[in-house]
């Protein structure tokens, strides 16, 4: 029952952020119960390897994590150390935010993954959207139960993403906004996250600058660079 | 019953002094033993409710009100409230029952020792308050417990130091997730090692100062998460908690619990123990009825000429019912009193010196998952002993009564002629 138009519309949005590989500086708030910081990094990426350090603030400048595959590294400035994280430990949420490195550069395998069909079509929140409901196909290994994807239908870029678990319960939400030419492509630089269960945490991400399929030595993601 | 009844009844049980001292000696022997059993299964008690809160937990322990059980580090008993800890720790410790108490921060994190990496407890103590309340320091086997003087030093568990591949003096990197969210990240050495016989604790635990953990989680210093009480007398812990509470609810909001509410599994285990003990005694009730009964049996019929001359000089068959239950009572009364002086020693024994499991090996010995050392120390349980010394005597009048029953219904003019 999947329609060629959502799946269209779906799979170019999952594609914003994708490429071979990407170079970006991001700028992270991260709010919760305890108040909230700024941080800034650079983050490259190329196939499944990972680069992310930390510029600022000042206490955390030079905290680097590099991700290859499932295995996660960070250096810490702080006492000269490269520590790798137990597997176990690589699902917890990322600097105290509610992303996960997954979520700022892995490709979406939405359209691999997911049956898509429009749920919706008409203003949600004062903007006229395509709502398209992802539910997961029978064979497919994913965390979510369903996925709501709001499109805009004025420039076909994502406006809001709901993550469900297996009940239908909302688990988490994205919001994108502030749609910008960068990088040669057009992309939403503001992005919210919010986690439902936990009403004062959030998580804004906003792109600062973003270059897709530069070349990038494959040395930028070896542990000896991660203590540059 | 008179005194004559009585009075006849214990000169007739020394008629036969023979078998009367080895229905004594079986008695008594059992009551002894059931003391035994009763002091050793309160020493279990006691040891597991010790383990359970004189190492890390303690008896009564204060939360900020929504703390427990999910344990979020932002959840601090002061802080941004502008809450006074210190005050808080003054009204604790101003009350007469409370023996001492001391302030700890928790969190979770990583622990690398440069190749190997665990996932961990942290635990944060004032090194000179917390060995009042709990003993962890008592169970250090290499180097030293923690000290104000050496802030970013940390005592491990012996287990966790094998599984990471440190030794004392090593240095290690703690990472965790500080309150803010950032990455808390510092290089500490390790100053001690404990070892407790307790896997959760040997295998996962790293103890540092209150301080150090506060600011490796980037918490303010009038921040701490919990407040661990010890009293004079572990017995008052559920009074004094809900006192406590009562007392201290306003400012800070706080939430008391005692062990048992802390440790449900602590309070359903001694209530298993009671429970065994309850059944021991039961069975040893039951092989006392029939010795007894055996005994009273024997007695009639060997003096069924003398009951029957009895009832035919006019002794009433309730008479004579009265008089056998009198012999069993004073029968019970006397291998009681022999069993006590027999059992005192013993259970004096036990309490001061322990039973010895381990022999000279001096290994950590479990039993049921409790550490009791190679020396398992008895507690006097003085309910229990009363409680076997009545059931006994109750046993004792029960299995008398069919042979006194039997007694009742002879025939004077049959029994008299019976040799």
């Amino acid at each position: 029952m999947d329609d060629p138009r959502a799946q269209e519309i779906v799979g170019q949005a999952a594609r914003l952020f994708s490429s071979n590989s990407s170079i970006a500086t991001v700028k992270m708030q991260v709010s919760n119960e305890d108040g909230q910081r700024n941080l800034t990094m650079k983050i490259w990426s190329l196939g499944e390897k990972v680069l992310v350090r930390i510029d600022g603030p000042q206490d955390q400048a030079g905290t680097a994590i590099l991700k290859v595959g499932r295995d996660i590294w960070y250096y810490l400035p702080k006492t000269r150390r490269t520590v790798k994280l137990p597997t176990s430990m690589t699902m917890t949420p990322w600097m105290g935010s509610a992303f996960t490195i997954d979520d700022l550069v892995k490709e979406s395998f939405l359209t691999r993954d997911y049956s898509i069909a429009t749920s919706f079509e008409g203003k949600r929140r004062g903007v006229a959207v395509y709502e398209y409901t992802l539910t997961p196909k029978p064979e497919a290994v994913v965390v979510w139960g369903k996925i709501v994807l709001q499109i805009r239908q004025v420039n076909q870029m994502p406006a809001w993403q709901g993550y469900y678990d297996e009940d239908g319960k909302l688990v988490r939400e994205l919001t994108f906004a502030d749609y910008k030419k960068m990088g040669a492509r057009l992309i939403p630089t503001h992005l919210v996250m919010r986690v439902a269960d936990k009403p004062g945490e959030q998580t804004t991400v906003v792109y600062e600058d973003i270059s897709f399929d530069v070349p990038i030595g494959a040395e930028t993601f070896s542990l000896p660079n991660l203590t540059q | 019953m008179s005194t004559q009844l009585l009075q006849l009844a214990w000169r007739n049980l020394w008629r036969n002094p023979r078998r009367t001292f080895i229905t004594m000696a079986a008695i008594a022997l059992g009551y002894a033993m059931l003391m035994f059993v009763a002091c050793l299964m309160a020493g279990l008690r006691w040891q597991m409710i010790e383990n359970g809160t004189r190492l890390v937990l303690s008896q009564i322990q204060v939360h900020a009100p929504g703390y427990y059980p999910n344990r979020s580090i932002q959840k601090t008993i002061g802080g941004q409230k502008g809450t006074d800890v210190g005050a808080l720790l003054t009204a604790i410790g101003a009350d007469s029952r409370v023996y001492a108490s001391a302030p700890r921060v928790y969190g979770y994190g990583l622990v690398n020792s440069g190749h190997r990496s665990a996932g961990v407890e942290l635990l944060g103590v004032v090194p000179h308050q917390e060995p009042k309340v709990t003993v962890l320091n008592t169970q250090i086997v290499k180097g030293n417990y923690l000290s104000d003087r050496v802030p970013m030093g940390v005592v491990v568990g012996d287990k966790l130091a094998s599984t990471i591949g440190v030794q004392l003096g090593s240095q290690i990197v703690l990472l965790t997730q500080a309150a803010d969210g950032s990455m808390g990240n510092d290089l500490y050495s390790i100053v001690g090692v404990f070892h407790t016989g307790l896997d959760a604790l040997d295998r996962s635990v790293v103890l540092m100062s209150l301080s150090s953990l506060q600011k490796l989680l980037n918490l303010a210093p009038g921040r701490i998460h919990e407040v661990g009480i010890r009293l004079d007398q572990i017995a008052d812990a559920s009074a004094e908690a809900a006192a406590l509470q009562a007392r201290l609810a306003k400012t800070p909001p706080v939430q008391v619990m005692d062990w048992e509410e802390l440790v449900p599994e602590l309070s359903d285990y001694v209530q298993f123990n009671r429970s065994i003990t309850f059944v021991l005694f039961f069975i040893f009730f039951l092989l006392a009825v029939i010795g007894i009964m055996n005994t009273m049996l024997m007695a009639v019929f060997e003096r069924t000429r003398e009951l029957g001359m009895l009832m035919a000089l006019g002794m009433r068959p309730f008479q004579v019912i009265g008089l056998i239950l009198a012999e069993a009572a004073a029968l019970a009364g006397a291998s009681l009193v022999l069993g006590a002086a027999i059992g005192a020693p013993l259970l004096w024994y036990l309490q001061v010196h322990g039973l010895d499991l381990g022999g000279a090996t001096g290994e950590v010995v479990s039993l049921a998952g409790v550490v009791v050392g190679h020396l398992w120390y008895g507690r006097q349980d003085f309910p229990a002993y009363y409680e076997a010394a009545a059931g006994l005597a109750v046993t004792a009048l029960v299995s008398a009564f069919y042979p006194a029953w039997r007694a009742a219904h002879f025939r004077p003019t049959e029994a008299i002629r019976k040799v």
